[in-house]
């Protein structure tokens, strides 16, 4: 599993590549655990992100609600199917904004 | 077409990157479509993690076993191991209607599976927990 990291437009951008499972997903637990200073939005690009679990979910979770006590913006972008569908019985569509792809996330966040 | 595979490991986190290359061989070899592999993926992951982590809290040794079957439109799986009862049908549901500040951390894997498998039981069999499900798919899916 791999995690990029970028800016655009302000916006700090962590790419996911990969599995996010038991195993994975507490490096991105770390990465996601501290926002960082001056950061207007976050957006988490699944596009590249292959399978994820409960684990997975739960790291997810608890950085939206870290955002969310910050007063910063999250949002995810680039789910395939079943990742979506993942999102959807979990009730997650509801909690947290998903985007088609990293463009339109970032025209949403601005 | 019939495929069968089993996947034997012990309560050990470190076994968990080989029964994934194995399952995901399995899935491979067989032709199981898109979505089935990944909902399988789930389970498997939901219910072992489960059952190293918190079934066998006095440390003891134990042994889990995958059992997994593709007929023409179907893939069924029963999992068993000998570890501590766990009945995940008492597992508490997570709320799904609560805002972000109340969604608890956990309660999600279990809900999951059972949400995503088409059938799902658990029994307890003497020392051993057996979960069982099915996952259905159109026989030409991909």
């Amino acid at each position: 599993m791999q995690i990029d990291r970028n800016v655009e437009k302000d916006v700090v951008v962590t790419s996911v590549t990969g599995r996010l499972d038991s195993s994975s997903s507490h490096k991105l637990d770390e990465y996601l655990a501290v926002i960082p200073p001056d950061s207007r939005a976050l957006l988490l690009d699944f596009a590249g992100l292959t399978y994820i679990s409960s684990a997975g979910l739960r790291v997810v979770l608890k950085a939206t609600k870290l955002a969310r006590s910050a007063g910063v913006a999250l949002a995810v972008c680039g789910l395939s199917p079943q990742v979506h569908e993942v999102f959807d019985v979990s009730g997650f569509s509801t909690l947290i904004p998903i985007h088609p792809d990293r463009a339109a996330a970032l025209v949403a966040l601005a | 077409m019939i495929a069968e595979i089993d996947i034997r490991l012990s309560n050990q986190l470190s076994e968990l990157d080989r029964v994934v290359e194995e399952l995901e061989a399995f899935l491979e070899e067989a032709e199981v479509p898109t979505r089935a592999r990944f909902n399988i993926n789930l389970a498997v992951d939901e219910f072992v993690s489960n059952a190293i982590n918190y079934g066998y809290p006095d440390g003891r040794a134990g042994e889990i076993d995958i059992h997994l079957a593709r007929r023409d439109d179907r893939l069924a799986m029963t999992l068993r191991d000998d570890g501590d009862a766990f009945d995940p049908f008492t597992a508490p549901e997570p709320d799904l209607d609560a805002s972000i500040e109340d969604r608890r951390i956990g309660g999600l894997g279990v809900h999951l599976v059972r949400k995503l498998a088409d059938e799902f039981s658990y029994r307890r069999e003497g020392e051993r927990n057996v979960v069982s499900l099915t996952l259905k798919f159109a026989p030409d899916a991909t």
